[in-house]
């Protein structure tokens, strides 16, 4: 796999951790909120799918989660911990452990990107 | 600074009747988009010079709109680090190239 | 359009204010749990109750949360027989306030847990963005 290719996929990859953190911040601030649902981005390997039909379109300006192809959705019930009396489906553990999922992704990411720019670099540089 | 680079493509452009050689290779190797079809060398490097001017007017420019406000952190950094490879890469090739010149020119006769 | 991290902060903060607020209500409430009222037969403290609400915020394309509005609970005042009482009726009843105070201490340690955990998501966000940027430095 050439290190352009794996770039473009850990970016992507980087792109919608983000979107999946503003997601899981959505619902721990509205964890008390009555009849709110708990909402989650759609995994990473469905929008890999799809952004192989839709690169054509994809502009790099447009980042917002509906044109990105990475869409929330509600949860159903069995996804999440339980319903509360008051209607509301978030539960604040299972949100903080998906941040914490979400952050070791972001950090290999971003790792991945330094180290791979870094290798182009020296690999530019020697023999000048 | 980017118009000093721009130069870098005109004089590759320059260097006619160098070898023909089917450079397509060379250009997998860089990671450069294959051309079609088998091109001269000089093409190969005038690609490499104006990627490296495209890809630092796109650094700039989301630069400039992560300052605005408009685009992600990650846009801006990616942007800077690509132009960061590229301007690298032509660089490169342009340091082989004249060390290529000067040898030749050295040549006894 | 908009940075996703950038968004997420916002949110947070948004979720940090509605749960500091909840807070000042519980306190209040918790304060005023043995107040009666000014007069012989008057009412005393109510409890007072808070909602929120989720906003959507077109500028940022994210849901925040506000505090709809605050209310006052309707439920029965408890009758208490205390004759010497100043705001004891005819009968010797004064009315108390329907504040439950277990029900107030969980309700706080709720806030405090639900501020807590906005703030963790707002120092996540603001890491992620510092990653990002720090990926420039050693280049």
């Amino acid at each position: 796999m050439q290190p352009i290719f794996l770039l473009d996929l850990v970016s992507r990859h980087a792109n919608w951790a983000s979107f999946r953190q503003a997601t899981i911040t959505g619902n721990i601030a509205n964890a008390n909120t009555p009849g709110y649902k708990a909402k989650d981005v759609e995994p990473f390997t469905s929008v890999l799918d799809k952004t192989h039909l839709e690169m054509a379109k994809t502009a790099d300006s447009h980042l917002d989660i509906r044109s990105n192809g990475v869409r929330d959705s509600r949860l159903n019930g069995d996804e999440t911990w339980g319903v509360t009396y008051s209607g509301n489906s978030v539960t604040l553990d299972q949100e903080m452990l998906k941040a914490g999922e979400v952050n070791r992704v972001y950090t290999l990411d971003m790792n991945i990107m330094r180290s791979f720019h870094r290798l182009m670099m020296t690999g530019l540089r020697t023999q000048g | 600074m980017i118009d000093a680079i721009s130069t870098l493509t005109s004089q590759f452009r320059s260097i006619r009747g160098t070898s023909e050689v089917s450079s397509t290779t060379a250009a997998t190797a860089i990671g450069m988009p294959q051309p079609v079809g088998a091109t001269s060398f000089s093409d190969v490097l005038a690609d490499v010079a104006q990627n490296a001017v495209s890809s630092l007017k796109a650094g700039e420019a989301a630069a400039i709109t992560g300052v605005q406000g408009k685009t992600s952190v990650q846009n801006v950094v990616e942007a800077i680090m690509s132009a960061e490879q590229s301007l690298q890469t032509a660089v490169a090739v342009r340091d082989k190239v004249v060390a290529a010149y000067q040898e030749i020119s050295r040549m006894a006769i | 359009m908009i940075d996703p991290l950038k968004s997420a902060s916002a949110i947070a903060s948004s979720g940090l204010e509605a749960q500091s607020m909840r807070m000042r209500i519980v306190a209040e409430n918790i304060a005023n749990a043995r107040s009666v009222g000014p007069s012989a037969g008057a009412d005393p403290y109510t409890r007072k109750t808070i909602y929120f609400s989720q906003v959507m915020d077109r500028t940022l394309g994210s849901n925040l949360v506000k505090v709809k509005n605050t209310g006052l609970d309707n439920a029965a005042f408890q009758i208490e027989h205390d004759p010497g009482n100043p705001a004891a009726d005819a009968s010797g009843n004064v009315k108390m306030p329907n504040v439950n105070v277990a029900v107030e201490m969980a309700d706080m340690r709720e806030a405090g847990r639900s501020y807590s955990a906005n703030l963790q998501m707002i120092k996540q966000a603001r890491s992620m963005v510092a990653m990002t940027i720090d990926l420039l430095r050693s280049s």
